[in-house]
């Protein structure tokens, strides 16, 4: 099964890759208001996708009639303060997660540096998980997927 | 033009298109909702013992997330393989033009841009594509209220970095 996920994310590197959406110019051009080639792409590609997931929600069920459920993600107070570090992080690298492994495979050596940092970053929100959660209203542990 | 050998970008509304149609794909055919940003927690997990890194939920989508990371740098690769051939690139564009700081500079702040990302989109829960694409296309309020954040402190940055300091 696991050679379906690469894949897929073959495919939607390759998609980011060709795009613009893991190019630090266009991503700059995004911020700036003058390059609005990826404003189209999320624009696109939630317009596509919210009546699909309308449907495949009404159904219950995907492909070859196997039950299919969507957990919306909590929200809470992290949404916000953690997205917007998220989004001085995104300006400064031009990336954001997905685009930094495709920059990491297209040969750019500076997108090395930023997937240390994406790991030592995250492993440091693992480790203070518990000073942010009553702070910001995050889901208990267990509780999160 | 593209950094990657100065390739032509596909179409705005192709990519989208495109990037749609692979959400309802994976929902549809392998009943996983889309979100690259936590297989960086799994990431983490097969190192650090911290107790937010040993839920079981976590451990069971390793089959999954992991595989999800490598292909996206494998598409990033054959990209580059078959756009003009593979090199190391240390191009940065408006950087280079406007910033311009040799490999250890573009080192230091690019490791310090992914600190701000890893981190940030743990607390977020989430990132452009489990937000973004993911959690708008489902009328998340969680999804709206991560996406205005993050793309009004990128707007905030950028405008910052570009328009203040170094005047484009």
């Amino acid at each position: 099964m696991w050679c379906a996920y690469v894949l897929f994310g073959t495919v939607f590197g390759w998609l980011l890759s060709r795009s613009g959406a893991a190019d630090y110019d266009f991503v700059q051009g995004m911020f700036l208001f003058t390059e609005l080639q990826l404003y189209g792409i999320i624009g696109v590609g939630v317009a596509v996708a919210l009546p699909g997931i309308w449907w495949i929600k009404r159904r219950g069920t995907g492909l070859g009639g196997v039950p299919v459920t969507v957990t919306p993600k909590a929200r809470h107070r992290g949404n916000v303060v953690g997205g917007a570090l998220f989004g001085v992080g995104w300006s400064l690298t031009g990336m954001c997660p997905g685009p930094i492994l495709v920059n990491v495979g297209e040969g750019k050596l500076y997108a090395i540096a930023a997937f240390a940092g994406v790991l030592v970053g995250a492993s440091l929100f693992g480790v203070t998980y518990e000073r942010w959660r009553k702070l910001l209203g995050l889901p208990d542990v267990a509780a999160k997927d | 033009m593209l950094i990657l050998h100065d390739l032509e970008p596909y179409h705005w509304a192709v990519a989208g298109a495109g990037i749609g149609v692979l959400t309802l794909v994976l929902l549809f055919v392998l009943r996983r909702r889309l979100g690259i940003s936590t297989g960086f927690e799994n990431l983490c997990s097969l190192v650090v013992k911290a107790p937010y890194f040993r839920r079981p939920s976590l451990a069971a989508s390793h089959g999954w997330r992991l595989p999800l990371l490598g292909g996206l740098a494998l598409g990033g690769a054959l990209s580059a393989v078959l756009g003009g051939g593979w090199a190391p690139i240390w191009d940065l564009g408006m950087f280079d033009a406007f910033i311009g700081m040799g490999p250890a500079g573009k080192v230091a702040w690019m490791f310090a841009g992914g600190v701000l990302i890893g981190f940030g989109t743990r607390m977020a829960g989430g990132c452009t594509s489990g937000h973004g694409i993911f959690g708008m296309a489902n009328l998340e309020r969680s999804g709206l209220m991560a996406t205005l954040s993050f793309m009004g402190a990128g707007v905030i940055t950028t405008n910052v970095i570009y328009r203040l300091l170094v005047g484009v």
